[in-house]
């Protein structure tokens, strides 16, 4: 059965891999809902990126997931819901208009419930609960953006700039900056921005495939997909600039990037910390979103990429020592360093990177949100930066506290505790190296990614 | 004349006569007959449906061949066509649900009894979507409360009777507020035929005579047939009613009892005061608020049920109030949006309805929450059919909750006052909904612990034990998902058959 | 292409990187060699080899090189300068005194596999430190230098040492992003972000922003500021370098913290420029700041009873001198700050190696048991009193001239209230420096009715650690005697950048 599941995706990551690099100009149109409401599918910038991130990142979750879905039951709707979930992914990428992408949006919400309440406990029930109940409400306050889309604009495509028909709007101009704050909050739900952000943390009781794959890249992304898609191709950002709107939501997110951090700190639980961590990290990218400067764009774009990357990688690390030895919480992991040299090495460079250490990916991202900050001239923007800082901060002192536990146990430790520990085989190591090369890859040579997205 | 024209009038007869005949029957054969009756009016009206499709227009049956004022009336459009065809599906699909319910909640000495309280309710419904004259509606609507409280009380446990007689006494109040709003109207026009009436209220109304018996007997027939389909602040029969009667009747009336009092509304609206006339009246903003409140009450009284069947009853309360405030934006798009949300009701009403009671089969017939933990595994097919309900409830795509959804928020961002809180309370009531359908769905998923009552009274179900509910559920799947994915043909069909109501 | 230049910093990294791993392989397998032969003989060979290549590329005249594009049109840059050429002589002399002394001084605290190979790649870093010619690339290795110096705190691995090297580390890498933070504002109103003297601003672009770039270059000098010890991000210091192995301790305050220094040169006389500075509430609170931790530190180190937290508390006022030079934005001032640069790395150094032979020889750490010690070990206190003198500022030593120009520049430079104020600070502070440092002399050579109780046997340390010491106090007496040749050559680069 993995052999399958894994040539499946493979197969099909080949496959999107291939309509990227040829991408088809024209459009997909699959069936029509009413009207001019359609599923259709286009393949552009930001998509492509996107796509193309889920299908490298699948299969190597994939291989992963084989080993650790070892000690939980019901594999096989485990990899039933996860491999749906990689298509379904893959048609919020490719979205052409608003209505498939509100489409899919609300699949991916269905679809990754089963995954949360995999272990059927009590505490799988009641997240996935409130995972849905966040996840529903988003939607809806994020269909009455695509309503107002839809009714305003010129077409409901995406178009960079927007399609809202200035002659329809009238004088109803601040309604609709209202309209882009509730549809803004609502997607962005998916990427727990506060206050909406204490499902994120519960979702962690998923096994950790589901939470690394998608609790940290895959679904969270495409709620901050989903807002770039508004504001820059729906609403457009020459409306929304300078508004109070603008200020509206970058403080929010600004609130938010300090708030994810700061519970990060406080956190013991390894996943929930970094759970916590994923909640600020988004808002970096939220915060590239609303700046509403293609540089802003950019950089929120690029750290949506490397992000993924990273927080993967580190998930996958929790995941290693969570299978090897069941082991839940920090404070659990001293001297693991000496005994699983081979996961916290991999742990402690993508430490570095979600740190911001110049060289890895996460300092090429943070510099270029910040520098797009400071460009956008905006007050509340430079407040913005100040607080990219102290979450970096923040971030170096949740992730090199674990680093420091785990490698300096301190002298009265007694090794003989964890003698049993081990590093897991290669089905779980090969992913994390391949995304400990990608960091340091990105990191070094950061400039055809960054060209790439600027010339979106 | 073609011979088509008569279906209609032939449907009602056959139907009303159908119901005598059921009482010297056994029970098994006056369901057989039933089930007939049904098909055969289905067929009838796909076929006056197709008819009307076919010449683009109306047509008015004479009974008898004698002209009104002394004849009576029957007008056929599109969309009567299509209400009968669809109510009748509807109305197979829940008699092939209920088929053990029925069996095992009813006496056997009783059993043709349900049969022809639910041929005279057809009847009813098929009389209330054709008929062009209003004292023949109000008849009508008389006969189809008494059957509809039979179908109640018809399971004979205490509940029932009280809940029978609680609807009994707000459905007198419903329809006698709409009997004096039929007096006030022919008093001050004369006529009862519903087109004659149009005429003089045009005339009256551009003349600005009797404006207050005109808004008087508007409000009194629009707060009547609310009453009647439970619009929210006189929805107190409708949770009893529906939560503790047999299924199919449950899902029956839930689906299509209400809902031919609400197209009787729309009629009235439209045939017998005139559209424009409603909507400069203040009648249709109170409409609206309560539907709102409805939208909104509703999701929190099924929030706090802890038996399944009231909570998808009061779940009907927030999904009327969605209708009424449809209907209370006062644009002729909303009204669409109206009428499509009763189509998508209806289909999804009673889908929930039979898959529950599948599932409290599969939970040794316990509707508690906590007994039906793990029915999604134990009652596979059911289990899926109320998580396609509830999807549709919540309003996902693909299925079409979503459609009438959008339809009324469409509608609704081009209104000027009404635009806000129809949309906010939209956005409210779906998270409400999924708070408590969700909620559900994950129980009935959630593996029953070790021992418990849950887990000792359940039992496995196979697809094969209950055909009809198997059958059933299937073709409301199909249904919901057709009314989702392929919305575009019947919304052209309710505007044209809108039209025709000019 | 000048890819040559880049060995001085690659071979020692490279060696360091080698020795990590091996620690690090032979930890993991849990069977630890002490091959401590062959571990020193390659130690002292890469050393030498890297502190005489590193001196060699600086001192082979201005070579500049563009290793690769690092973030959009800002490569990773170097370039050899008269500043960064002082500093690598500054660190490479400091290392390789200190790492003879250390072969003897880290057999007593073991792990002598990762101390070293962090210590060579420190070197390394360091040495990329002060050869960036560009504020990305000093950004890099700034955090590389916070990330491998952080380990050699906690070397002994005991929970203090961990929880001192946290703070260090949070510290350190709150004020990297303070400097961060302004980069990326210069970013956006400078030229370039290339090093020039005078700085690179473009004032078309400044206009009407004034107020935010003051405010991001007054968080990159707290920014930068944590690093050298400048209140209020002062307070690392004290917890960290007492925990610390005392060699890690004495390159930690010699030079570590000078890099601090160096970043803000960088920074406020490379980039933004003195004249934009200049007047501005930026300078006055600068100025402020660094009077108040000189005086503050003098106080604090003045009632510490441990040596190597009063050292520590030393550090802390003795490179606010250094800032305090800085702030004045004058020449003469800058020219008694690099000044200071030179000596205080050496006498700080030199004291810490003395404070390690105490405790390294005899356990001791308070001040008061150190009581007889000239006596035991006089070849030791003879050096640490040399070092005091030095710091303290009395002729002949060079801290005696550093503390002229400082004191010159400041009377000179015509700033209100500052001009002197800042010299009766200096003063007050050596009479407190006076006040810690010499009973440490004073009790070692007469310890008075006390000796009477303590076995007072010579007990001289090993050559190995007297030597660098030796060297060390000749150097802090060499900088006072003949001056004139460091002094032009600080004064040029004084000159570079404030004409």
């Amino acid at each position: 059965m993995c052999v399958f599941i894994e040539i499946c995706a493979l197969v099909n990551s080949m496959l999107v891999f291939l309509l990227l690099r040829n991408p088809p100009a024209e459009t997909l149109t699959v069936f029509r809902f009413t009207g001019n409401l359609s599923v259709t599918f286009r393949i552009d910038g930001m998509g492509s990126l996107f796509a193309g991130m889920a299908a490298f990142l699948w299969p190597l979750a994939l291989l992963y997931s084989f080993e650790y879905m070892k000690h939980e039951q019901n594999e096989k709707s485990f990899f039933l819901f996860y491999v749906i979930t990689y298509g379904i992914t893959l048609g919020i990428a490719l979205a052409e208009n608003i209505l498939t992408m509100y489409f899919f949006f609300e699949m991916l919400s269905m679809v990754t419930l089963p995954l949360i309440m995999h272990s059927r406990t009590r505490e799988a029930i009641l997240a996935s609960r409130s995972y849905l109940y966040y996840m529903l409400g988003g939607a809806a306050f994020a269909f009455i953006g695509m309503i107002f889309i839809l009714t305003y604009g010129t077409t409901s495509s995406f178009v960079m700039g927007g399609v809202l028909d200035p002659g329809k709007i009238g004088d109803k101009t601040n309604l609709l900056l209202f309209i882009y704050v509730l549809c803004f909050c609502g997607f962005s739900v998916k990427t727990a921005m506060f206050p909406f952000s204490s499902w994120l943390p519960k979702a962690g009781v998923a096994p950790t495939p589901v939470t690394a794959l998608l609790h940290a890249v895959a679904v969270v992304n495409t709620g901050a997909f989903a807002a770039m898609r508004v504001t820059y191709f729906s609403f457009g950002t020459e409306l929304l600039r300078g508004t109070w709107a603008q200020n509206v939501v970058m403080t929010l997110v600004i609130i938010t990037i300090v708030y994810g951090c700061s519970r990060a700190l406080k956190e013991t639980h390894i996943k929930r910390r970094l759970a916590w961590s994923t909640v600020g990290n988004l808002s970096y990218i939220l915060f590239g979103v609303v700046l509403m400067t293609p540089l802003g764009l950019a950089g929120g774009m690029a750290h949506m990429l490397f992000h993924s990357f990273m927080k993967i990688c580190s998930f996958f690390c929790a995941g290693a020592v969570i299978y090897q030895t069941g082991r839940n919480y920090v404070h659990e992991l001293n001297g693991f360093g000496w005994k699983m040299p081979k996961v916290f090495v991999c742990f402690t460079v993508t430490a570095f990177a979600l740190t911001g250490v110049p060289g890895l990916c996460g300092f090429v991202s943070k510099w270029n949100l910040c520098k797009a900050a400071v460009a956008s001239e905006n007050p509340l923007a430079y407040a913005g930066v100040a607080a990219l800082m102290i979450s970096a901060l923040l971030t170096a002192i949740y992730m090199l506290t674990i680093v420091v536990r785990a490698f300096f146990p301190g002298r009265d430790f007694d090794c003989e505790t964890i003698s049993d520990v081990r590093d897991p085989n290669w089905l779980m190591i090969l992913p994390l190296v391949v995304f400990v090369i990608v960091m340091f890859c990105f990191g070094l040579h950061s400039g055809p990614v960054i060209r790439f997205l600027q010339g979106n | 004349m073609d011979f088509v024209q008569n279906f209609p009038f032939m449907s009602i007869i056959l139907s009303l006569f159908s119901g005598p005949l059921s009482s010297i029957l056994s029970g098994k054969w006056a369901k057989r007959v039933n089930t007939a009756v049904i098909v055969i009016i289905g067929i009838m009206s796909a076929c006056v449906l197709g008819y009307v499709t076919g010449t683009g227009e109306e047509f008015i049956y004479y009974m008898g061949h004698f002209p009104a004022p002394w004849g009576n009336e029957i007008r056929v459009g599109e969309l009567e066509a299509f209400m009968a065809l669809f109510f009748c599906a509807i109305m197979l699909l829940s008699m092939l649900g209920g088929t053990k319910e029925r069996l095992t909640q009813i006496e056997d000495s009783k059993q043709n009894l349900y049969y022809i309280m639910v041929n005279l309710l057809l009847c009813s419904l098929l009389a209330l979507i054709y008929t062009n004259d209003l004292f023949t509606a109000y008849v009508f609507v008389e006969i189809n409360t008494i059957s509809a409280c039979g179908l109640i009380m018809i399971r004979q446990n205490g509940r029932t009777f009280e809940a029978a007689i609680r609807y009994m006494i707000m459905s007198l109040l419903g329809s006698g507020l709409l009997l004096l709003g039929i007096c006030f109207l022919y008093s001050v026009t004369g006529h009862l035929l519903m087109s004659n009436i149009q005429q003089q209220v045009q005339l009256l109304a551009a003349s600005g005579e009797y404006h207050i018996p005109l808004l008087v007997a508007l409000g009194l027939m629009s707060v009547g047939l609310a009453i009647k389909s439970a619009l929210y602040p006189f929805h107190s029969w409708l949770p009893d009613a529906y939560g503790y009667s047999t299924v199919s009747s449950a899902a029956i009336l839930s689906s299509l009892v209400s809902k031919g009092y609400i197209f009787l509304l729309i009629k009235i609206f439209y045939r017998v005061i005139g559209f424009e006339i409603v909507c400069d009246s203040k009648v249709i903003h109170v409409l609206y608020v309560f539907g709102i409140m409805g939208m909104i009450m509703g999701s929190v009284n099924a929030i706090q049920e802890n038996n399944i069947r009231r909570m998808i009853a009061f779940s009907s309360v927030a999904q009327i109030g969605y209708i009424y405030m449809g209907l209370g934006l006062g644009t002729e798009a909303g009204v669409v949006a109206s009428v499509y949300h009763v189509l998508s009701h209806a289909a999804t009403k009673s889908l929930l309805f039979v898959a529950a009671s599948g599932l409290t089969d599969a939970s040794g017939g316990k509707v508690r929450f906590e007994d039906l933990q793990g029915a999604g595994y134990r009652h596979r097919l059911a289990g899926i059919a109320f998580t396609v309900g509830s999807l549709s409830m919540v309003g996902l795509p693909m299925f079409s909750g979503f459609i009438s959804k959008l339809l009324f928020s469409q509608e609704a961002v081009g209104h000027n006052h009404k635009m806000l809180p129809t949309l906010i309370a939209l956005a409210v009531s779906t998270v409400l909904n999924a708070v408590y359908f969700m909620k559900t769905v994950i129980t009935i998923y959630m593996p029953a612990p070790k021992d418990t009552e849950a887990d000792r009274q359940g039992r496995n179900i196979a697809m094969a034990e209950q055909p009809g509910k198997s059958v059933a559920l299937i073709c409301f799947i199909i249904l919901n998902l057709m009314l989702g994915l392929s919305s575009e043909p019947i919304i052209h069909l309710i505007q044209n058959g809108l039209e025709m109501f000019y | 292409m000048d890819i040559w230049m880049m060995l001085s910093v690659a071979l020692p990294s490279a060696a360091g990187i080698i020795l990590l791993a091996v620690s690090f392989l032979e930890h993991v397998r849990g069977k630890e060699k002490v091959s401590v032969k062959g571990l020193y003989v390659y130690t002292a060979a890469a050393l030498i080899l890297s502190v005489a290549l590193a001196l060699y590329t600086a001192w082979s005249g201005e070579r500049s090189l563009t290793l690769f594009t690092l973030l959009d049109q800002i490569p990773v840059f170097f370039r050899i300068d008269d500043l960064g050429r002082m500093f690598v002589t500054i660190v490479g002399i400091a290392w390789l005194l200190t790492g003879v002394y250390s072969f003897v001084y880290m057999k007593r605290e073991g792990g002598e596999k990762r101390f070293f190979g962090l210590y060579l790649l420190l070197f390394g870093v360091l040495t990329g430190l002060a050869f960036s010619g560009n504020l990305i690339t000093m950004y890099l290795f700034y955090e590389m230098m916070t990330l491998v110096s952080m380990p050699m705190v906690l070397h002994n691995g005991s929970r203090e040492a961990v929880m001192a090297s946290l703070k260090y580390l949070f510290y350190s890498l709150c004020g990297a992003y303070g400097g961060l933070f302004g980069i990326v504002f210069l970013y956006r109103y400078c030229d370039s972000l290339t090093f020039r003297p005078g700085g690179t601003l473009n004032m078309a672009v400044v206009q009407g922003h004034e107020g935010i770039l003051l405010a991001a270059v007054f968080v990159m000098i707290l920014g930068f500021g944590a690093k050298a010890g400048m209140f209020p991000l002062h307070s690392w210091l004290p917890t960290a370098h007492p925990v610390a192995p005392s060699p890690a301790s004495a390159l930690l305050s010699g030079t570590i913290v000078k890099f601090g220094v160096l970043a803000m040169i960088r920074t406020v006389y490379y980039i933004v420029g003195p004249a934009f500075v200049r007047d501005t509430w930026v300078q006055h609170t600068w100025m402020t700041l660094t009077l108040l931790t000189v005086f503050m530190g003098s106080m604090l180190a003045y009632r510490e009873p441990v040596l190597k937290k009063r050292l520590a508390y030393s550090t802390v006022s003795q490179v606010s001198y250094i800032l305090f030079g800085l702030s004045l934005l004058t020449p003469d001032a800058m020219t008694g700050a690099l000044l200071h640069t030179a000596v205080h790395a050496f006498v700080k150094c030199g004291l810490f190696l003395t404070a390690g032979v105490f405790l390294h020889r005899f356990g001791y750490t308070r001040v008061d048991q150190l009581t007889g010690m000239g006596k035991k070990v006089p070849g030791i206190l003879w050096c640490y009193t040399i070092f005091a003198l030095a710091l303290i500022g009395i002729p002949p030593t060079g801290g005696f001239l550093s503390k002229w120009y400082l004191a010159e520049g400041a009377l000179s430079s015509g700033i209100p209230v500052f001009s002197w104020l800042g010299p009766v600070a200096l003063l007050v502070s050596a009479l407190l420096t006076a006040g810690y440092l010499l009973p440490v002399t004073i009790k070692g050579f007469f310890p008075g009715e006390e000796a009477v109780s303590l076995d007072l046997s010579k007990e001289e340390p090993s050559p190995c650690m007297l030597i660098p010491l030796v060297i060390l106090a000749a150097l802090a007496l060499f900088l006072g005697i003949l001056p004139n040749p460091l002094i032009r050559y600080v004064g040029e680069i004084a000159g570079a950048v404030l004409s």
